[in-house]
């Protein structure tokens, strides 16, 4: 399984579309439209089972582009954060303006 | 709010869909969805499933397909063509055809991808009779212009969608946009969606909104992985195009509109895009609902038309002469009450079979029965075709279902109105010249072969799960290799269980990749992986037949239909069973060296004993000799005989070990105990404890007891015990009073969960108000319901019954015949070799292999002082090929290898194995050459074969000089000739056979010191005896067993018989790796009294005969070890 370094806790609209999130204590509000889609994992090798009735997660993870800032003044950063719908985590994966990928 | 999906892959797309239609169907209705799509690959292979799924569920069937789309020869692109519904059937039928198109010269020996080209797609996308438009096509993300689309290739995108719209006719083609919501630039992104959205809007050409659906739930997807690979035989790490995500399911509404809204936002078309986009998917889907019945002829039989089978009159009419004609023949002379039964049960079979309006139906079968016979091939009719009189009085049958009380509506009643299965056993060695006859006589449009799913069952599932996992091949196969009859669905529990496993159970533990495989095994359990001809389905209609199926070419060459045998109901589908039995081939071959080897009349009346009543020559011999086996009455003694006697290897249906064990307890007297025999022995008898009561009646060791008298007629034949269908339904009748067709529907009621109890009312109530006492009542309920869904249908036992009292007919009174063409045919469940050891147990002489005897058959052969042999054939030696035999029995006979080589032109190999298995000692002794069998092996091992010079051949009409064969009389001998042992080796080496002794023999000494019991003396021991037997396992049976706990049946011969052990959980965990793969055994058990003329062994424990140093011999105790 890749290795995400942080976790985040993020809040959702009622339409599962996060609206801010929490990182290393801080607040960031989600600006701006994110943008979603699902990324295939190689579950063949992250995983030790993959029973029937295993459900969501398995083979894909739900990833979402969100721009966000702690504050009107703060700058705006581009954040890719994974969403692990079987165990409903959220993670870190990718900081885009500091080109730090976390996921190695 | 409702959507309905367009695009939706079953199952039934082999290697590709993973959701069964019954889900689908459920799941959709569930969303609240009235109306889903069945687009299965290359075929209409779900879509029956799909129909029967939709009107379960309540919600309208929409039919289509997803197929390749051929450029240049190439597949450019795949779309998904729907029909259009509602136009009685035109858009059905149109796309019927275009898939049979799609299939047209492809197979095994044809280059050419299943699709169709632009053009044939366009020339049946109209109506041929109003040009009105009977099919959409579906431009989507899988087209070539998708995929230009997905790499940004617009122009390309527009050329080719410019191309689709010229050459399909206006209004068949939609776009197809779909989004999977993977990651911007791959393909089925929401980008890609969008690029096709627009390139549609700016054409205007309507866009539809799709999932592009291959699993019913979001779990599915894993397995579509595990299927992707196993299509492209690729682990699932180095597959290329793996599906992007797992995406493809069966989306709710709200999630296809909020799709919707999403790609309409991309494209910057905003809320009314995605009404658009909605409101065309509903609007292409109202045009494409079917109505199974207008559309698809659902439930309406459909028989060739009278014209064809040379009917110029009403069939009715037809059949009731051909009835009245039958009675001349198969009654003659009947008068009294014999005639007014006859009479009645005539009339009642045609009344319903005239108000059903199938009496073209029986003048079809029957024509083809006839047309069976005339070509000379053996023909039975099995199934409860035998219920029928007139199946009887047509020739279809040969049981004459008076003598048997068999009941008509359990064959056909007025109130089922599905085609009934009359089915045909022919031999097996004709099967598929009668397949291309039925072809001719009906015509090829009007006839197609039957498919049959071929779904994964463990060993497959574990070999595909190990590919996607990229595990190595070996490891996987051997693993593969220990499943034993089980679906991969109760791998676990198995592996827990079953004490062969135990080694692979442990290493699970240990490797977390099996965990894996356990688990993908489990996910493809039961999956359709393709289909293929059904061993016997012949499907036959009128002209229209190609418009109700789509085919495919099988391998056979001949056409085969995409459906099922599910199918053919649902879809008026007459279907005839004309199945291949070898048994029927074998008997055939034993007639004909019957009258081969007894020329004449007489003499095959003297060779088998048979005699008339008043000692002359019976009438089933005809003038010349040959036999009528159809004519054989069933009450020979002789026969009965060899039944009781158990020695039956070889005879149809009694020859399996459990089997031997039964006939030898219930020691048949007439053709009706073969019947009650034959039904015993099936899974729900045997489950339900039949058989034990039935034969304590028998036997009279308990007194017959009948629940109440009026039951008697009906339960009489098998002592008060409830065995066949045919008594549920007489128990019903006079209890309740509903008559045989009700009687049959409450039968079929029986042990359906949610049915029972309405039966159990009606049944109740009925028999009080008949007055049968409430105990009574109860006691036959309880009756019923335990067996009623078990017992098996008399019918099918008596027809079952014909070929088998005919070949221990046969085995009685010709047995070198019947031996022979059993070992030419190899019907039965053993190895040829056991049936060789039964020639050998039988004193009959099994004559070697000679150059100038042998043929490609096993043949009968004369010996000195008239004694009868059987002589082995060419055919079964390995690696002779079938050009070497064929030339070889052309050129028969030789006076020496020098002529064999120049004439038969026979390799340097075939030589040696020919001289190996002695095929040369008759010629060597001819010539009095020195050497011996050694000694020519020795000589054509170092001397190179060099066949004779052209110019040596003698000229046509020129004989060759007489020289005798100086090669073998120059023979340098000295070589001893080869013991016995070896012999036999080469024998089973070459020709899987031990034909100069029996392979067991070679081991006599070492049997002699472990104590063992032969198998003809275990007779005479006390029940109970411990005793030790070794052998070469030819059976291993696994029979469901009351109670439910496995219990495993290994029979192995030892030379003097076979000896049937049985294995218990106890025993087999004892035995564990050695249950099923080892070949010689050794077995300790208590004997085991089963009759009069029955042993077996109940097994304690088992060893494997070849590995010396674990026999439980007194040299291989090890000594006890002193401390530790």
């Amino acid at each position: 399984m890749g290795v995400f370094s942080e976790s985040v806790e993020v809040v959702c609209s009622s339409a599962g579309q996060p609206l801010s999130l929490v990182w290393q204590n801080r607040t960031y509000e989600i600006e701006a439209e994110p943008l979603r889609w699902y990324q295939r994992r190689k579950w063949w090798e992250e995983e030790l089972r993959a029973e029937r009735g295993r459900g969501a997660g398995l083979v894909d993870h739900e990833i979402w582009r969100v721009q966000a800032r702690v504050n009107d003044r703060s700058e705006l950063r581009t954040l890719d954060i994974v969403h692990q719908v079987d165990t409903g985590r959220w993670r870190l994966l990718k900081i885009h303006d500091a080109v730090q990928d976390l996921s190695a | 709010m409702s959507f309905t999906h367009l695009h939706v892959s079953t199952a039934f797309s082999a290697h590709y869909g993973v959701s069964w239609p019954e889900d689908l169907a459920g799941t959709a209705a569930g969303d609240g969805a009235d109306a889903l799509a069945c687009t299965d690959r290359d075929g209409l292979y779900g879509t029956v499933k799909h129909l029967k799924a939709c009107m379960a569920a309540g919600i309208d069937p929409i039919v289509g397909v997803d197929l390749a789309v051929l450029r240049d020869g190439q597949v450019s692109g795949r779309v998904v063509v729907l029909a259009h519904g509602e136009l009685q059937g035109a858009g059905y039928r149109a796309l019927c055809r275009l898939i049979s198109d799609a299939h047209a010269n492809t197979g095994a020996h044809s280059r050419k991808p299943v699709g169709v080209t632009l053009e044939e797609l366009a020339s049946r996308c109209l109506d041929p009779v109003t040009l009105a438009p009977v099919l959409t096509v579906l431009i989507g993300p899988h087209s070539d212009v998708g995929q230009a689309l997905r790499t940004r290739s617009y122009s390309t995108a527009r050329s080719l969608f410019t191309r689709w719209l010229a050459v399909l006719p206006a209004g068949s083609v939609t776009a197809e946009v779909v989004t999977h919501l993977s990651p911007p630039g791959e393909a089925l992104s929401t980008a890609h969606g969008v690029r096709l959205f627009k390139l549609a809007r700016e054409r205007n050409v309507p866009a539809v909104l799709t999932n592009a659906v291959r699993y019913c739930g979001i779990d599915g997807a894993a397995t579509a992985d595990v299927l992707d690979s196993a299509r492209a035989l690729t682990a699932l790490g180095k597959l290329t195009d793996l599906q992007p995500n797992g995406q493809g399911w069966l989306k709710t509404p709200a999630q296809m509109e909020s799709l919707a809204r999403e790609i309409a936002k991309a494209a910057d078309l905003g809320a009314p895009g995605a009404a658009d986009l909605l409101s065309a998917t509903g609007k292409l889907a109202d045009r494409c609902r079917m109505d199974p019945a207008a559309d698809m002829g659902w439930k309406q039989p459909v028989v060739p038309e009278a014209s064809v089978i040379g009917i110029d009159q009403d069939p009715v009419t037809e059949l009731w002469q051909r009835c009245e004609a039958g009675i001349g023949r198969r009654f003659g002379a009947i008068s009294g009450s014999d005639e007014r039964k006859l009479r009645e049960r005539l009339n009642h079979e045609m009344q319903i079979i005239d108000r059903l309006g199938f009496s073209s139906y029986f003048l079809t079968v029957a024509e083809v029965s006839k047309m069976i016979i005339e070509m000379g091939i053996r023909a039975a009719a099995r199934g409860s075709g035998a219920s029928s009189l007139v199946n009887y009085l047509i020739n279809v049958s040969q049981v004459n279902p008076l003598n048997h009380d068999l009941i008509f509506e359990r064959f056909l009643s007025q109130d089922r109105s599905t085609l009934p299965d009359i089915d045909i056993d022919v031999e097996s060695a004709e099967r598929h010249n009668v397949y291309h006859r039925i072809f001719e006589r009906f015509g090829a449009e009007r006839v197609t072969l039957m498919s049959m799913q071929n779904g994964y069952r463990a060993r497959g599932a574990v070999r595909d799960a190990g590919l996607a996992l990229g595990m190595n091949e070996d490891d996987v196969g051997t693993i593969a290799k220990q499943l034993w009859r089980f679906s991969a669905a109760k791998f676990r529990e198995a592996m827990a269980e079953k004490p062969e496993l135990r080694d692979f159970s442990s290493r699970v533990e240990q490797n977390q990749q099996l965990d894996l495989l356990v688990d993908l095994t489990e996910r493809l359990d039961r999956l359709p992986r393709h289909i293929s001809m059904h061993p016997c389905g012949v499907i036959l209609g009128d002209k229209n037949l190609l418009d109700r199926t789509p085919v495919q070419p099988s391998g056979l060459g001949l056409p085969m239909s995409q459906f099922d045998k599910h199918d053919m109901d649902p879809m008026g589908m007459l279907k005839l069973d004309v199945l291949g039995v070898r048994m029927q081939s074998a008997m055939a071959y034993a007639l004909k060296e019957i009258i081969r080897i007894h020329p004449s009349r007489q003499e095959v009346a003297q060779a088998g004993r048979h005699r008339n009543v008043t000692g002359g020559v019976p009438d089933y011999i005809a003038g010349d000799g040959r036999i009528n086996l159809e004519a054989v009455p069933f009450d020979d003694e002789p026969t009965y005989e060899l039944i009781r006697s158990t020695h039956t290897l070889g005879c149809f249906q009694i020859e399996s070990p459990g089997q031997r064990e039964l006939i030898g307890k219930l020691a048949p007297r007439e053709f009706n105990d073969l019947i009650i025999d034959i039904s015993l022995f099936r899974p729900g008898p045997m489950k339900s404890d039949m058989v034990r009561p039935f034969l304590e009646h028998r036997h009279g060791w308990a007194p017959e007891s009948y629940p109440h008298p009026d039951l008697k007629p009906a339960l009489a034949e098998t002592h008060g015990v409830t065995v066949f269908h045919e008594q549920v339904l007489r128990t019903f009748d006079v209890f309740t009073g509903c008559g045989m067709a009700k009687a049959d529907e409450l039968r079929r009621l029986l042990g359906r969960g949610e049915a029972e109890p309405g039966v159990e009312d009606f049944f109740r109530k009925e028999s009080a108000a008949r007055g049968y006492p409430p105990a009574v009542v109860d006691k036959v309920w309880n009756t019923l319901k335990a067996f009623g869904s078990f017992g098996f249908c008399k019918a099918h036992g008596a027809a079952f019954a014909v070929p088998t009292y005919q070949s221990a007919w046969l085995k009685a009174h010709h047995p070198e015949a019947f031996l022979a063409g059993i070992w030419e045919h190899d019907p039965g469940m053993y190895p040829r070799r056991l049936l060789v050891a039964e020639a050998r147990r039988m004193g009959i002489p099994i004559l070697p292999l000679d150059i100038n005897r042998s043929t490609g058959e096993y043949r009968v052969e004369r010996i000195d002082g008239g004694k009868l042999g059987i002589r082995l054939s060419l055919a079964g030696i390995y690696g002779l090929s079938h050009t070497e035999l064929k030339r070889i029995v052309a050129g028969q006979p030789y006076d020496s290898l020098a002529d064999l080589r120049t004439r038969a032109r026979v390799g340097r190999a075939s030589m040696k194995r020919l001289a190996q298995l002695g095929a040369f000692d008759s010629l060597n002794q001819h010539v009095h050459g020195p050497g011996n069998r050694a000694d020519l092996i020795h000589h054509l091992n170092s001397s190179p074969s060099r066949p004779a010079q052209r110019r040596h051949e003698p000229i046509e009409g020129q004989l060759s000089l007489p020289l005798g064969d100086l090669e073998l009389a120059n023979l340098k001998p000295g070589l001893p000739e080869p013991p016995m042992e070896e012999k036999v080796r080469t024998e089973l080496d070459l020709l899987a056979l031990d034909v100069s002794a029996h392979l067991m023999d070679s081991y006599r000494p070492i049997l002699e010191e472990l104590g063992v019991t032969e198998s003809a003396k275990l007779l005479d021991l006390r029940n109970g005896t411990e005793v030790i037997v070794a052998g070469i396992r030819v059976a291993t049976q696994t029979p469901p067993m009351r109670g439910g706990r496995r219990v495993v049946f290994i029979s192995i011969d030892d030379g003097t018989g076979c000896v049937d052990c049985t294995f218990f959980h106890e025993a087999q965990e004892q035995a564990g790796p050695l249950l099923f793969c080892t070949r010689l055994l050794l077995i300790k058990g208590l004997t085991r009294r089963t009759g009069p003329r029955g042993m077996s062994l109940q097994a304690t424990n088992a060893w494997d005969l070849s590995n010396t140093e674990t026999l439980p011999l007194a040299r291989n105790r090890k000594p006890l070890a002193l401390g530790r």
